[in-house]
């Protein structure tokens, strides 16, 4: 009987070793990107980064607390990517419109859009909606180094009962 | 049971992303550990999965299930007390909404499922002959 469960907690020790280093060689780019975002944050430096390398150019994920913190700070603009009829119909307040379909008719527009050090949170409609990914990405491809896409989006905001306008842009 | 597991566990890998967003709504873990659980956990359903299709090592991955399984109905519990209103992230990421409820209820029958395949491969064993190469292990 002890030989038994001797040799089941090795079985469930190996399984889970292996199944960790699987997922961690998957997810290694991911997981960069979440950690050094998070430092990122802590750490509130603004130092001068060197040009990012092409596989970086991902932008890194941000929780709802540190949206709701930086907004307040007014340290970063938030940005939404949704369209105008969702803009109007409720967007997290102080946000800018900026819909995806937009940014990628007019891509070469992006690069004065904001001032170039500026930190960018983008989000849409949640975790089922990508759109805020997808500009983020434009936005750093159009040069802006500190772009974070904020994926609970609006429905997690609204929830969550944090300042909401409606109307235009 | 092995292939409820490899599907739900390929659709995660998949999403990785928005798994990891999944876990954050249930505001248990904090912002990497979401990502790092969102890393992990679908490999950890893969591998256990295959174990039990496979029948090979099927006490170990069977165990596992079962322990992964009571970790996602306290989590979905502490979910319906706090009155969270989320997805459970169970299967496909972003797609129609799983109440905690339903999930909850899923991951009994779950849970009792991998009772039975325990049970069935205890009787197993009982009813054949140890491995030679085991014996001689403990020998």
């Amino acid at each position: 009987m002890k030989r038994l469960w001797h040799s089941t907690v090795t079985e469930i020790c190996l399984i889970l070793a292996i199944s960790a280093l699987a997922g961690l060689a998957w997810n290694r780019t991911l997981l960069t990107s979440a950690w050094h975002g998070g430092l990122t944050q802590q750490a509130e430096a603004r130092t001068e980064v060197a040009a990012p390398a092409a596989d970086e150019l991902v932008p890194m994920p941000i929780p709802l607390a540190q949206v709701k913190q930086m907004r307040d700070a007014r340290e970063a603009v938030i940005v939404d990517a949704r369209s105008a009829t969702f803009f109007a119909q409720g967007h997290i307040d102080g946000a800018v419109l900026l819909p995806l379909e937009d940014a990628k008719k007019s891509a070469g527009a992006l690069t004065g859009k904001f001032a170039k050090d500026a930190t960018i949170i983008t989000y849409c409609n949640g975790f089922s909606c990508h759109d805020s990914m997808e500009l983020g990405k434009l936005l750093m491809q159009a040069g802006y180094s500190s772009v974070y896409v904020y994926e609970g989006g609006f429905p997690e905001w609204r929830d969550a009962g944090y300042p909401v306008a409606t109307g235009g842009a | 049971m092995g292939a409820i597991f490899i599907y739900a566990a390929i659709l995660k890998i998949a999403d990785p992303v928005g798994f990891a967003g999944s876990i954050a709504a249930y505001k248990i873990l904090p912002y990497f550990a979401s990502y790092l659980t969102a890393a992990i956990l679908p490999f950890v359903e893969l591998v256990c999965g295959v174990l039990l299709v496979t029948g090979y090592r099927v006490r170990g991955g069977a165990l596992i299930i079962g322990l992964l399984n009571l970790v996602f109905i306290a989590a979905l519990a502490s979910a319906i007390v706090r009155g969270l209103d989320i997805d459970c992230g169970c299967f496909k990421q972003g797609g129609a909404k799983t109440s905690p409820w339903l999930a909850l209820l899923r991951d009994l029958l779950f849970l009792a499922m991998t009772v039975l395949v325990l049970k069935t491969e205890s009787r197993k064993r009982i009813s054949s002959p140890p491995l030679p190469t085991l014996a001689e292990d403990e020998g």
